[in-house]
């Protein structure tokens, strides 16, 4: 596997969205390929990144309270 | 002469049965309600994220929540019990959003999101902070703002995947699209987004900027 080829696979390999067999091919060319393996850490702490920002807010409670009612309290 | 009498009209099909035994049904609203709450209702915070970032209005997305919920309980008949609720109801959000709502709080997009091919941040940041530490010093409500100025369908993409964690094939379930769409919409998104961060953190002077 080339760095495009590599590339191409990028998001798939960090989403685990992939088969096994390219998994082994990518890992085997990080490993050989230090400036792929640069950019892919790149992009895996920008992934945490991303979910570490973004995962905090939940729902309201008056707004479950508010579905409550209306679902159940009729 | 008497005009012809005209055929009198069939009789209007009758409404559909309601969904919940009508009346004496206690035994089966219980089993309902316990149902709902068990496998819907624990996705709340799902719909309302989504749902935030779609309207890009607090109070809208309470709306939009509260009539998915109403929607998916009288539905909730139709919902194949052990199936994924969470895309079931993901899906009804995103239907009551596209007829009644986007029109109210956003307007159809013009932008070609097919033309949009955002750069890579890494290739501009290797040399002074190759792991993008930069990145750490963006807060909550900074990223999340730079969330609501993506495009509309890239918007939806990057929510749930890397907000919620959704899988490809669950993803192209909920936005009707194939995963090869999903893939290409989630590499640009993810790249938008990472490029407008980036060109934030030059503002702010986290990181210099390119001199290109």
């Amino acid at each position: 596997m080339n760095c495009r080829e590599c590339k191409e696979h990028l998001y798939e390999y960090l989403d685990r969205e992939i088969t096994p067999q390219i998994e082994r091919e990518i890992k085997q060319h990080l490993e050989e390929c230090p400036p792929c393996g640069e950019e892919f850490d790149f992009e895996k702490l920008f992934l945490q990144f991303l979910k570490a920002r973004c995962r905090a807010q939940g729902a309201p409670p008056e707004l479950k309270r508010r579905i409550l009612n209306e679902l159940f309290d009729e | 002469m008497t005009p012809p009498i005209p055929p009198v009209p069939p009789a209007p099909p009758a409404p559909p049965a309601p969904p919940a035994a009508p009346s004496g049904g206690s035994a089966a609203d219980a089993e309902k309600r316990a149902s709902f709450e068990r496998e819907a209702l624990v996705h709340l915070d799902t719909l309302y994220r989504v749902a935030l970032r779609l309207t890009g209005n607090a109070a809208e997305a309470d709306d939009l929540v509260q009539e998915t919920m109403l929607k998916a309980y009288r539905a909730w008949h139709q919902f194949e019990r052990g199936t994924n609720a969470k895309g079931w109801l993901l899906t009804i959000l995103r239907h009551a959003f596209i007829n009644e709502y986007r029109r109210r709080t956003r307007h159809p997009e013009t932008v070609d999101i097919d033309a949009i091919e955002p750069f890579s941040v890494f290739q501009e940041v290797q040399d002074d902070d190759p792991q993008g530490t930069f990145f750490d010093r963006i807060v909550d409500d900074e990223v999340l703002q730079a969330i609501d100025t993506l495009p509309e369908q890239f918007r939806e993409t990057v929510v749930l995947s890397d907000v919620e964690g959704m899988s490809y094939d669950e993803i192209a379930r909920v936005l009707e699209v194939p995963v090869g769409t999903v893939k290409s919409r989630l590499f640009r998104a993810r790249r938008l987004l990472q490029q407008k961060l980036y060109d934030y953190a030059v503002d702010q002077g986290y990181i210099k900027g390119s001199s290109k």
